[in-house]
């Protein structure tokens, strides 16, 4: 079980500072809207903080599309908002200045790029499955499934509301070894260049026993070609030395959904 | 979060055997046997699944099939929709392992590398939530 608990309060804390502008496009007024600034956590979606956001921008936008659901995009990108916020971040953190600077759209939705969320239950359902997901690599015997509603309840409350002790009530149950050395699997997606996100079965352990580390995650999803000084990997915004061991990684460095979200870049 | 693929599947009437990413049954990938390792089917970029109906959900013919290892769970349910023919207000859900639901833009790949048995992936799809 994790054990480093400043580590998981040090992560829990993590926050972004960012600022939201309407798309000048969707101007509807003789004023464009002050921008809306928030303070948001890395751990968190975004729908579960744009509530005062949409609020904000709403009065200027045209009268047809005051019920349309709002996306988000950086620098012309959609903003996929079932990727945790620090996830997003993380992923453009080379060219990203803070605050970081969010345009908000009421209009085109990127059908191509984006899925739909039309309420805060729809990020519950995917964080939930994420949950199970994870769950069912880390453990033989599945620990979600055999929870009650109410310690789903205040995972996904925790989560919601910022609380970091009523989050990790629960969440250490998922974080147990269950009487095993390790988990079965890491449960991980790694973002390497535009391509989809990679997942993999990686033991924790070795055949001898001994505790892999990052480095041999990425040696085992073959990304050492080209050695492993050219390669960078980000994490809630730092650079975890490549020789952790992926079983502390996965108990301290886990999203709330339970998954390591790796970015990986190539140096210089 | 269904509307995209309800979409397409009313835009897009083609007949199912005419869609070229799937192969039939008669088809020459069906020459790769199911327990065929995974160096076989990594080599050719596809991936074996097999789909199977739970609760009430409608039955299909033939329940394996191969598909590009690059597609995705969007896909897979706007294939299905367009094979039962489902109305764009019925929903259609697709569960792994029995216990979650991948998100859409998910690849067949990533499942089929982490939950994959004996060859293939097996999802379970069905028209009412199954499990959560």
């Amino acid at each position: 079980m994790a054990t480093d608990r400043e580590v998981l309060r040090e992560i829990w804390e993590g926050k972004l500072p960012v600022c939201f502008e309407l798309n000048q496009e969707e101007v509807n007024d003789l004023q464009a809207p002050e921008p809306y600034y928030l303070i948001v956590p890395r751990l968190s979606y975004f729908p579960l903080v744009t509530d005062k956001v949409r609020k904000h921008f709403v009065k200027y936008i045209h009268p047809d599309k005051l019920d349309a659901e709002i996306w988000l995009d950086y620098n012309g990108t959609p903003l996929k908002w079932h990727y945790p916020i620090g996830v997003l971040f993380d992923l453009n953190n080379s060219d990203i200045q803070l605050p970081w600077t969010i345009t908000v759209h009421f209009d085109k939705f990127p059908e191509e790029e984006l899925l739909h969320c039309t309420s805060r239950e729809t990020v519950e359902t995917h964080f939930l499955s994420c949950l199970k997901e994870a769950d069912a690599l880390k453990h033989r015997t599945q620990i979600v499934m055999n929870m009650q509603k109410k310690d789903h309840n205040q995972l996904w409350l925790g989560l919601q509301n910022d609380k970091f002790d009523q989050f990790w009530a629960v969440n250490r149950k998922l974080m147990e070894v269950g009487g095993e050395e390790s988990f079965r699997y890491i449960p991980f997606r790694c973002y390497y260049k535009d391509e989809p996100c990679l997942q993999r079965l990686i033991k924790p352990l070795s055949e001898s026993g001994c505790r892999k580390t990052l480095s041999q995650l990425l040696e085992e999803l073959n990304m050492l070609q080209d050695g492993l000084s050219q390669l960078k990997v980000t994490t809630h915004g730092i650079e975890p030395p490549l020789d952790t061991p992926l079983q502390w990684m996965s108990e301290h460095l886990s999203y709330a959904d339970n998954f390591l979200h790796l970015i990986v870049s190539s140096v210089g | 979060m269904s509307d995209s693929e309800n979409k397409e599947g009313i835009n897009d009437s083609s007949d199912i055997p005419k869609d070229a990413d799937v192969s039939s049954e008669n088809s020459e990938n069906i020459t790769i046997p199911s327990h065929s390792g995974d160096s076989t089917l990594q080599k050719k970029n596809k991936v074996d699944i097999f789909l199977k109906a739970t609760a009430n959900a409608p039955i299909m013919k033939r329940r394996k099939w191969t598909v590009d290892h690059d597609k995705t769970i969007a896909w897979i349910i706007s294939f299905l929709r367009k094979y039962f023919k489902l109305d764009s207000s019925e929903s259609l859900f697709l569960y792994v392992n029995q216990s979650f639901a991948p998100s859409p833009d998910q690849v067949v790949r990533n499942l089929y590398e982490c939950f994959g048995t004996d060859g293939k992936l097996i999802l379970h799809y069905c028209q009412t939530q199954a499990w959560g």
